[in-house]
């Protein structure tokens, strides 16, 4: 037992497994209940008009196909026009996904642009880790998925886990994620509300448009750490 | 650090008040961020006060942490973290400085953390040989000039463009320039090498998640993922306060965080961060330390009149619109807690009589109260603090500042309950007036002790006819005077 628990008990003057833990977590039904709220196609097409307007204020381009073909053709054109915004070496990382299989970006970018998959594997050696980490930081695009889209923020909900390494939102300079529309939520509160009750994985990553600082006169810059631009890729079917 | 002296606050604050550059770089926050952030709470469900919803759970949290704490430790340890409860600042200190001796750690990259300049982490790992480097473009710029932080969410706030400019081109050997933008890429270019190539990373925490162990990190720039994700090691510095029971307090605690930081919606990065990486991930940091540090709040705890202060969220958002601070600039506080928030929250760790002028010097304008999301009522807080320096207080170890004080008011109290007592005096200060000094009808010099008063503002003087003598001319002739 810590002392400081011991300490912060006798401060609230309270004693220990009195029942409190239930009052504590205690959740409300209506936060429960909204995890599955049906939605009308209505909403829905108003949820995509948020994102739009939403994502024009955070520097977030979002682009809408009509399936995966057409995305995955529109990311190789993005991939070509793009320059490295360190080192000339045009390389590209993504996550180890079925839906970015379907992509298929290795056949339309041909040796021109190497594209890695997060390798898959129960554990990683030293120097594999070591390996990925140099693809990654020599990467100038991640292309990442995402679980949830959340309609009144345009935020991605990226959970971690099994071939959906953590830096390839972040390092590279151009982040790209493609997102069924399906996967769209209304909010924050909805996501959390279906989160709720499962085991989260290591990290989650709620991911807002491109890095940005205001750090400099509360002058909002765009491209602080992470990366500069990004691209949202909506698939319709 | 510098300025982590609270007993200088006078001094300091006496020149930040003729400082008009500070008051320039200031302003531009009070416009873009202090009014923005009451606009939004409205935003979130009009005719209802959202404020009220997140006070209550930060109540809830706060008035059973040691349920959460319990939960949140036994969860992280669950899921492969390591979990330290630090009694004292020193004791979190050494903590950090064991787990950097055993990874033989030569820099650390450092995620924004009001608590690592509570306890002068900084000071201590670079006495130990560490290179220690702040990843946040403000709090970077505030180390390369050797200062502490000004301000909670923006640490950099006073400066210019331009004296920025000066900084990079002398410390980062660059061309001038004050474009915002270059200076930006200049700060991404130098700080993206060392959080690449750091063994141990340092971050705060805005808040966690008892019930599945995360603990809950928002940036915009990215930099504290990257001091999270990339180096071997990750250790989260977290007041014992600081914490969420479930994911359902996450919606509404974090909303509110980043409208009243920033006016936002909500910010570019919100983290979870449950633990190290598993064997199936090829990244992220093998080990995961969180250090939660009590240093004083067990103590405002067990005291139901200050419990309250515990329910700050740490957004700066009282900072925004405080007439005082705006007037003085953070370091004034002496403390990395500056503002409203500073002045009710440092005595009460630091000592009250130690950091009388901190709670003394604010206005009780009521403007923190308003904007705050938690709804903290810091001028209660204030009033009660001096009121403890008015009278003593065994259980704060207060004494009595200052006995004529005392008197004065003692004196007052009685002639306001004693009516022909107050009249005979009004009568006698109406006609000692008139040997004052004056200019443009204002009294220029309070007589004695009261020139206190007068030293940098005048004093209106007693009309000739009080109030209610016009009031009682006003019932016999039945009509206003």
């Amino acid at each position: 037992m810590s002392r400081i628990i011991e300490r912060v008990r006798q401060a609230l003057n309270v004693q220990a497994n009195d029942g409190r833990d239930r009052l504590v977590f205690a959740k409300s039904e209506e936060f429960i209940n909204c995890a599955h709220a049906t939605v009308t196609d209505e909403e829905r097409g108003g949820w995509m008009e948020s994102i739009r307007r939403e994502a024009q204020a955070l520097n977030l381009q979002v682009h809408e196909c009509p399936d995966l073909d057409a995305c995955g053709e529109a990311i190789a054109a993005l991939a070509r026009e793009r320059d490295p915004e360190w080192g000339t070496l045009k390389r590209i990382v993504r996550w180890s996904d079925p839906l970015l299989d379907e992509l298929g970006l290795e056949g339309r970018l041909g040796e021109d642009i190497p594209v890695t998959t997060v390798p898959m594997a129960d554990s990683f050696g030293e120097s594999e880790r070591a390996e990925f980490r140099r693809e990654v930081i020599a990467s100038y695009i991640g292309i990442t998925t995402a679980d949830y889209l959340l309609a009144d923020t345009a935020s991605l909900v990226l959970l971690g886990g099994r071939g959906r390494a953590r830096s390839v939102s972040l390092v590279p300079s151009i982040h790209v994620a493609v997102v069924p529309g399906s996967r769209m939520l209304g909010s924050y509160r909805q996501m959390l509300s279906r989160l709720n009750g499962q085991t989260l994985p290591s990290n989650v990553n709620i991911i807002t448009g491109p890095s940005k600082t205001a750090d400099i006169e509360a002058t909002l810059v765009h491209g602080a750490h992470g990366p500069r631009e990004m691209h949202l890729f909506v698939v319709a079917s | 650090m510098l300025n982590q002296d609270p007993l200088k606050y006078r001094e300091l604050a006496a020149k930040a008040v003729e400082d008009k550059q500070l008051h320039r770089a200031l302003a531009k926050m009070r416009d873009k961020v202090g009014r923005n952030a009451v606009n939004l709470y409205n935003q979130l469900s009009p005719g209802h006060d959202p404020r009220q919803d997140a006070k209550a759970v930060r109540r809830k949290i706060v008035d059973n942490l040691d349920v959460v704490l319990e939960t949140l430790s036994a969860n992280i340890r669950a899921r492969g973290g390591h979990v330290h409860l630090a009694e004292t600042g020193e004791d979190a200190v050494e903590y950090c400085l064991g787990v950097a001796r055993r990874f033989e750690v030569s820099r650390v990259v450092k995620g924004k953390s009001m608590l690592s300049e509570e306890i002068h982490l900084n000071d201590a790992l670079e006495a130990a040989g560490i290179e220690t480097v702040e990843t946040d473009l403000g709090e970077y710029i505030v180390q390369l000039k050797g200062e502490a932080p000004s301000h909670i969410i923006a640490p950099a706030i006073h400066y210019t463009r331009e004296q920025v400019g000066e900084l990079f081109a002398e410390k980062l050997d660059q061309p001038y320039t004050d474009d915002p933008p270059t200076l930006t890429a200049m700060a991404r270019k130098a700080l993206r090498e060392k959080m690449l190539t750091a063994d141990m990373g340092i971050s705060g925490g805005n808040t966690a998640c008892a019930e599945t162990g995360h603990v809950t990190i928002v940036s915009n720039e990215g930099n504290i993922r990257m001091a999270t994700t990339m180096p071997r090691v990750h250790v989260v510095l977290l007041g014992i306060e600081k914490i969420a029971a479930t994911l359902e307090d996450h919606d509404i605690l974090l909303r509110m965080l980043t409208r009243a930081a920033a006016g936002q919606k909500i910010s570019t990065y919100v983290s979870y961060v449950g633990g190290p990486r598993l064997p199936d991930e090829p990244d992220g940091p093998e080990e995961f330390h969180l250090v939660l540090v009590d240093n004083g709040r067990s103590r405002i705890l067990a005291d139901p009149d200050f419990r309250e202060v515990l329910h700050c969220v740490r957004c700066g958002g009282c900072l925004n619109v405080c007439p005082v601070y705006m007037a003085i600039g953070g370091h004034s506080y002496g403390s990395p807690y500056c503002g409203p928030i500073g002045a009710v929250f440092t005595p009460l760790t630091r000592g009250i009589n130690t950091c009388h002028h901190l709670c003394q010097g604010e206005t009780l304008c009521g403007a923190c109260k308003q904007v705050c999301p938690v709804d903290n009522d810091l001028p209660r807080m204030l009033s009660l603090l001096r009121s403890k320096l008015a009278d003593g207080d065994r259980r704060w170890d207060v004494r009595r500042q200052s006995l004529p004080t005392k008197l004065v008011f003692g004196a007052w109290s009685v002639i306001m309950r004693h009516r022909r007592m107050y009249d005979a005096l009004s009568v006698m200060a109406r006609f000692g007036q008139r040997l004052l000094p004056r200019k443009n009808g204002w009294i220029r010099r309070l007589p004695g002790p009261l020139g206190g008063w007068t030293r940098g503002r005048d004093f209106p003087p007693l009309a000739q006819e009080s109030f209610a003598d016009r009031w009682a001319r006003r019932d016999k002739t039945g009509r206003g005077a």
